[in-house]
């Protein structure tokens, strides 16, 4: 790929991300409900201060102001201040943005390892008995929701077998003897979160998987490369894989973007501190620049995983490389 | 195929990174040196099987760890409005009085006062030798610089009622503050605003004190400030606090996203005591003998508002003006099926807008008192004109508009749900049809604000104090707290006396007054008043008690529980 085309995908998607970033300002504040609601529904609160409260956000302004200045914040690298942590925005998002990448990168890549290992077990063994069973497992994981999953591992490992903290990152309030005392705890507490979800996501892959190379096990080409006496793991790997793979590059891309919005569910379980749950508390409370901070975060990486995946494209489909 | 498999591989590396980062010390900020291992006296704690042996020692610090739905919000009093850093603030902050287990306010740091004849001037005595918990002595000037502080900048949002009236804080010496008043106050002695050191809050600039984090709080109460982390705060027991020190030497606020975890853990010990657990927990958590639940009676109720408003900017039913009707809607809800089905029997049916046990609860006279009555609604409906002429089973007013009206509930609350979908069916039986809408908070905060609605379920959490409840339906309030856009003249005039009459039966005859009025004209219905249910693991601790008689063990507005709360022997 040339890196003419290369720069032309970048500007696309610095272009993409602006447009967003407007649609997502206009559409939180088409939305119905005040952000001073949440804050100043307070008996004891007087009208001085909500005046005051308005004026210190700038909400007392005309919404062409309020929209030029979060753009010329924005370019300055300012995301505002968060309207119920009074908090810089940057701040906030920040400080979850390693647990969740954690937690919910964690349970995606053992989601798509597992997942391409079943899928491409289920199509190879396609008909037979280990099919079936791995086709079962995939529609169940694919299928149950997520809450119900996540409160029955805790049922099973927290209450009867004892092993895993039910909730949070850390042992709330514990002052560690070492960084390595810290990452046992921190370990434990992470099992439960990046199972539940990891099962949840292996169906999805697993599905994908075995369907694509169940038809590209079908294409003329696998029959003229068993005509000519290709040994059948070969076949697999080298002639039906990379191409089977194409649809899974696409999913995993995607899916890998959106790994820094997290996973309301499963942080709502495990009392997980994500970004997803950030997202939905800044949603209720209306606080629209923590709301523009975290969908700024989603719309980058989302829209550069997208840029890596076209890239990687080039480097495995020769077809778009020529 | 390989390369991307190259990709993983790097994804793995940074993903490992990030644990090393997390674990070397991400997430947390901990304020003091940490003493070589803080233990965790936690009887039957099975964690310590996974820490290094030998390195804690568990007979040092008593540890005592509350579950809460809610999450601090900022560390700074001047903009917290959370219940649970209201709570925190409490323990690290002295105020000039706090309120004692029976509710009375009791010296804290002011040890005695006194007051003019005219009674706008009083005199408070401060307690000697009281210490920061940075060491700075603590004197008049931090009173003085805190009260002005709030009344210049308008901030602190959860005490500046309390601070309403004063014209001027004196400081003659160090341990003497002069409070004068406009005119007479009768709620200075409820003034429980925490007093915030000046040696670190003066070097704020104004624009900066609503963004300052306050993340290493300075009071001088008797916890300190610890640590916060993804999801708890911590505070220790305060060595050179002035007064009793507390048993407990370190309190753990940890927020649960979850209510049912928060039940498992309290179930499983691993934390002691845990707030806003739901009925369905409380049957399980009642059959465990290690754990003490409750559901206890908290200041404040839910009420249906009706739209009063008589302004032709009006979006409510202009039928819902006659007072007849908003009568006749509640002697048509069964309020008690509400608390039994929708409450599941956590409350008691509501009447007046303060709670029942509060000095100034009225009662209503067994003539004023609106219980469920389908024949009665029938009867008022029938006598005021509104009759059902088309046979529908709605009633239709004389120009044949029919008593429809819209109900809006939050859709994210079961229990309201629930409550608005009973009085849909209870309202049927005595002709008004009622739509149920649910809607977000935000969305209902709109419409109550702009004046399109008809009816609402929300509720209202209250203080000791009646100012405040009270003053939420006072005409100037309207387009800001007064939802129902409820105005009525003898009701301000009342408000604006009962602040300034310092006889307390006197007083208490006016705010009498006030509920008659409102629950005459019924712009708001009481529906009922709520309970909190909290729990506590009474097989480790003992000495806490339900705060009043039939109150809560936290949140209650005094910190009785967590000064006196001690391990079991």
């Amino acid at each position: 790929m040339s890196k003419g085309i290369i720069a032309k995908k970048l500007l696309y998607a610095l272009l993409t991300i602006l447009v967003v970033l407007i649609f997502n300002y206009l559409l939180f504040r088409v939305l119905p409900g005040d952000p001073l609601a949440m804050m100043m529904r307070n008996p004891r609160a007087t009208p001085e201060q909500i005046e005051a409260v308005k004026k210190l956000y700038g909400l007392d302004q005309a919404w062409y102001v309020q929209f030029f200045t979060y753009f010329k914040h924005l370019v300055e690298g300012n995301l505002g201040i968060s309207f119920v942590y009074k908090a810089p925005v940057a701040k906030v998002v920040a400080s979850k943005i390693l647990p969740t990448v954690l937690m919910v990168g964690l349970a995606e890549i053992i989601a798509i390892l597992i997942g391409i290992l079943i899928g491409v077990v289920a199509a190879w063994k396609r008909g037979t008995k280990l099919d079936v069973w791995t086709l079962g497992f995939s529609l169940v994981t694919y299928s149950v929701p997520t809450f119900w999953l996540g409160m029955i591992l805790v049922v099973l490992f927290c209450v009867q077998l004892r092993l895993f903290p039910t909730s949070g990152m850390l042992t709330p309030g514990k002052n560690f003897v070492s960084d390595w005392a810290k990452m046992v705890d921190l370990g434990r507490h992470l099992v439960l979160p990046v199972l539940t979800m990891s099962l949840v996501l292996i169906g999805e892959y697993a599905l994908t998987m075995r369907n694509t190379l169940i038809d590209v096990l079908s294409e003329d080409y696998i029959i003229t490369a068993r005509a000519k006496g290709f040994r059948e793991r070969y076949i697999l790997l080298k002639h039906a894989l990379p191409n089977a793979m194409l649809p899974m590059i696409t999913i995993i891309a995607i899916n890998i973007g959106f790994v820094v919005a997290g996973a309301i569910q499963v942080e709502t379980i495990f009392s997980w501190p994500g970004l997803g749950r950030l997202m939905y508390e800044a949603l209720g409370a209306r606080d629209y620049p923590l709301l523009q901070g975290v969908f700024l975060l989603v719309t980058i990486s989302v829209v550069l995983a997208n840029v890596l995946a076209d890239i990687s494209y080039a480097y495995i489909d020769p077809r778009v490389k020529n | 195929m390989k390369k991307s498999s190259k990709k993983f591989i790097m994804v793995v590396v940074i993903l490992m990174l990030t644990v090393a980062l997390v674990g070397c010390g991400g997430g947390e900020q901990s304020t003091a040196e940490p003493p070589a291992e803080q233990a965790t006296a936690k009887p039957g704690e099975e964690q310590s099987t996974a820490e290094p042996v030998g390195e804690q020692d568990p007979a040092e610090l008593v540890s005592f760890t509350v579950g809460s739905s809610t999450a601090f919000d900022t560390l700074n009093p001047l903009t917290s409005y959370m219940q649970v850093t209201y709570e925190f603030f409490m323990l690290i902050y002295d105020s000039l009085v706090i309120y004692d287990e029976n509710y009375e306010a009791v010296p804290n740091l002011a040890t005695e006062w006194s007051q003019s004849d005219d009674n706008l001037t009083w005199t408070f005595k401060l307690q000697e030798g009281v210490k920061w918990h940075d060491g700075e002595p603590f004197t008049s000037a931090d009173v003085k610089f805190t009260y002005d502080l709030m009344m210049d900048t308008g901030l602190g949002y959860m005490y500046s009622s309390y601070l309403t009236g004063i014209t001027e804080v004196q400081t003659p010496d160090d341990l003497t503050v002069v409070i004068v008043t406009e005119e007479p106050k009768a709620n200075i002695l409820m003034n429980t605003t925490p007093i915030l050191p000046e040696h670190i809050w003066a070097g704020i600039a104004a624009e900066e004190l609503e963004i300052f984090p306050n993340e290493m709080p300075v009071g001088t109460g008797p916890f300190k400030f610890d640590s916060q982390g993804p999801n708890f705060v911590k505070v220790v027991k305060n060595p050179d606090y002035f007064g009793t020190k507390p048993f407990v030497d370190e309190y753990i606020f940890v927020d649960y996203e979850n209510v049912d975890s928060m039940a498992q853990s309290l179930i499983l010990g691993e934390i002691d005591g845990a707030n806003n657990l739901n009925s369905a927990q409380m049957k399980q958590l009642e059959a465990d003998p290690n754990v003490d639940v409750i559901s206890g009676e908290e200041l404040g109720f839910m009420q249906v508002g009706i739209n009063c408003w008589t302004d032709e900017a009006s979006g409510g039913d202009p039928l819902l003006l006659d007072k007849n009707i908003r009568q006749a809607i509640e002697l048509g809800i069964n309020k008690q099926r509400i608390v039994d089905i929708a409450y599941t029997g956590q409350g008691t049916v509501g009447t007046t807008m303060i709670n029942p046990g509060n000095f100034y609860h009225y009662e209503p006279t067994a003539a004023e008192l609106r219980d469920y009555d389908v024949e009665a609604a029938k009867a008022l409906l029938e006598a005021s004109g509104y009759t059902d002429t088309d046979g529908d089973g709605v009633r239709e007013s004389a120009d044949g508009t029919p008593l429809e009206f819209d109900l809006i509930t939050i859709g994210d609350n079961l229990e309201e749900v629930k409550s608005g979908q009973l009085i849909a069916s209870d309202l049927a039986e005595v002709g008004i049809k009622i739509n149920n809408i649910n809607m977000d908070s935000g969305a209902l905060y709109d419409n109550i604000i702009s004046g399109t609605y008809d009816m609402f379920i929300w509720g209202w959490g209250a203080d000791l104090d009646p100012t405040v409840i009270m003053g939420v339906l006072t005409t100037d309030q309207i387009g800001g707290n007064n939802e129902p856009f409820f105005s009525n003249a003898r009701y301000d005039e009342l408000f604006l006396m009962q602040q300034t009459e310092l006889d307390p039966q006197k007083r208490q005859e006016m705010v009498f007054e006030m509920q008659q009025i409102v629950y005459d004209e019924a712009p708001y219905i009481i529906m009922i008043y709520s309970n909190n249910i909290q729990a506590i693991r009474s097989d480790r601790w003992t000495g806490y008690q339900q705060i009043p008689e039939t109150g809560t063990f936290f949140h209650n507005l005094t910190i009785y529980n967590y000064m006196n709360i001690k391990p079991v022997k």
